[in-house]
């Protein structure tokens, strides 16, 4: 709708071609961009599924004259009824006890299906005090319903979502990090379903007692948990993307939330290499939020022995392969950024055989392949029919060796760039496994934010409950 | 908490909002457009869903209601998704005066 939308700005009237199932989507998102009447011509049905007859009948007797109506019967001019008044941050919008507050949150679509805690005005200032920012201070603005995100409304959902009032510096570095507008928090409905994945680094880590250890991915610690709740809390919120009876959430199958990655940085220093923070261009200590999409996460990839060849082999074999169906997004958008976790055992295993990251990157770039015609052939299943690697290699837009032969069978890369290849060292340094996080290509490419604490942290962390302190 | 304790039901919670209030200003719509004779339409496409086929088909049937129409096609408007779908947005009101654009299609989105 963005590009109707503009056009309509620009005065020129504009007909979106939507398929049925992604009207209200559609509406949802022009509203979001101030028309509350865009001009649609709804295509009967799913374009991808219907024979050739189907879509040339659909297209003249359904498409063309809504597109015409789309054009003429329209009030120049209007833009729709006007937005009803929406209460004030500090408003009583709700009393009751605990349980009927969860019946209205869970009417009014602001929950997310587990209980809340309910967001009093001194739950929230609780919160306040862990930053320095003044609570009506405007973060940025959410698509797709165009919502301001403040840092009220942050602790506001951190409240409901479980957290810690001093895990709130966390919190504003992870909004600050999907208001990127590289992040393109508009699309992050999508019908692939990618949940954002939040990894952490920094001293923070132990002062808030994030996991980094065993179980690192599961529910069960508060940090991991309640801050990975808190973020699609607030995209179901602020960003307004909920699922049915919602309409801006078309996830097509989608999966839940994911737990804060928290990197185990003793022993990245133990390995002699640097944290996943620093390859992402801050110094070594920084406490840094970095946040990104991911569709999907490879199997439990178990490798063992001192040769580091060994354990990277595997890699690639396994979670190379769990890669491999996405890998045409990356030759589509040129955008992909893999993140592989390893153990702490692993990764010392090939640091120990003196490998570092680059080597690890360097040989799943050179050797984790996928055959051309399946790469192809799952692209045109998606949605993208014209797909084909001759024509892009063509047309430059990618390099010669993604087509040497007409063979499908011939062997393309998977991984688009050796360096956007990541590694995070997380999980029971008892056991040698790895896994992939799948991400989404240029839907929620990483952003990474440092995370801004009060002046007075120090102060408010030693006074805090022992169990978020150092000594914890 | 601060909850205040009921007589019977325990305690009461009076609870805040958890939106933002919405930023966005109210676009109003071009004018209609009930004539195409003589008009220029530009077809936008995210190279998604089949669009390289319904197009055709849409600019028969635009043809044959309306003889003296120009369509400027989405393989000269480019591509408006991907990598640099937001700056082609930004641009856009430039490319569709550029091309003397009356009236917009935008496809497909699903």
């Amino acid at each position: 709708m963005r590009a109707s939308v503009a056009a309509e700005k620009a005065g020129v009237p504009a007909v979106s071609i939507i398929a049925a199932p992604f009207l209200e989507l559609a509406r949802a998102a022009a509203k979001g961009l101030g028309v509350t009447e865009p001009s649609i011509a709804a295509y009967p049905g799913r374009p991808m599924i219907d024979t050739d007859d189907e879509l040339r009948e659909k297209v003249k007797n359904s498409l063309v004259p809504q597109i015409l109506a789309g054009w003429s019967e329209r009030v120049s001019g209007a833009s729709g009824t006007r937005r009803p008044d929406e209460p004030r941050p500090r408003d009583v919008v709700f009393s009751g006890s605990f349980q009927q507050v969860q019946d209205y949150f869970d009417d009014q679509l602001w929950s997310d299906g587990l209980p809340v805690a309910p967001p009093t005005v001194a739950s929230v200032e609780e919160f306040l005090r862990y930053t320095d920012r003044q609570a009506d201070e405007i973060v940025g603005v959410c698509p797709p319903e165009s919502r301001e995100a403040t840092i009220w409304n942050i602790a506001v959902n951190g409240v409901m979502a479980g957290c810690r009032p001093e895990y709130m510096p966390v919190l504003i570095a992870v909004v600050e990090a999907i208001l990127d507008p590289e992040f393109l928090l508009e699309d992050a409905g999508a019908t692939p379903g990618w949940e954002p994945l939040i990894i952490l680094n920094g001293p923070i880590i132990k002062e808030l007692n994030f996991n980094h250890g065993t179980g690192v991915m599961r529910v069960g610690r508060r940090a991991n948990t309640s801050v990975g709740r808190f973020l699609r809390l607030f995209m179901r919120n602020v960003a307004g993307q909920r699922i049915p009876p919602g309409v801006t959430d078309k996830a097509t199958i989608g999966y839940t939330f994911n737990v804060v990655l928290a990197e185990d940085e003793d022993a990245v220093r133990e390995l002699g290499w640097e944290p996943y923070s620093v390859d992402r261009g801050f110094a070594r200590g920084e406490n840094v939020v970095t946040v990104q999409s991911c569709v999907s996460i490879t199997p439990p990839t178990y490798s063992s022995g001192s040769d580091a060849l060994n354990h990277v082999q595997i890699m690639s074999e396994v979670i190379g392969q769990g890669f491999a169906y996405w890998a045409y997004t990356s030759m589509r958008h040129r955008r992909w950024y893999p993140v592989i976790v390893m153990s702490p055992s692993v990764a010392k295993a090939i640091a120990d055989d003196g490998w570092n990251k680059d080597d690890i990157r360097k040989y799943l770039y050179e050797n984790t392949r996928m055959q051309a015609g399946l790469a192809e052939k799952y692209a045109r299943n998606t949605a993208l029919n014209d797909f084909d690697l001759k024509d892009m290699v063509a047309r430059g837009v990618l390099p010669p060796e993604y087509h040497e032969s007409d063979d499908p069978q011939r062997l393309i890369r998977v991984f688009y760039k050796s360096e956007w290849i990541h590694f995070v060292v997380a999980g029971d340094p008892g056991r040698s496994q790895a896994r992939g996080y799948v991400q989404s290509h240029r839907h929620g490419v990483p952003v990474s934010r440092r995370i801004g604490l009060p002046s007075n942290w120090r102060q408010l962390i030693e006074s805090s409950d022992e169990r978020c302190s150092l000594s914890g | 908490m601060s909850a205040s304790e009921g007589a019977s039901r325990g305690p009461v919670f009076d609870v805040v909002w958890p939106l933002g209030r919405v930023a966005s200003k109210e676009v109003p719509l071009a004018p209609a457009l009930p004539d195409l004779n003589g008009k220029t339409v530009c077809e936008l496409w995210d190279w998604l869903f089949r669009g390289d086929q319904m197009y055709p088909l849409i600019n028969e049937e635009l043809r044959r209601r309306f003889p003296d129409i120009r369509i400027v096609g989405h393989e000269t408007m480019g591509n408006m998704h991907g990598t640099h779908g937001r700056a082609y947005v930004a641009n856009l009101a430039e490319l569709l005066r550029q091309h003397g654009a009356d009236a917009v299609i935008a496809a497909v989105g699903a």
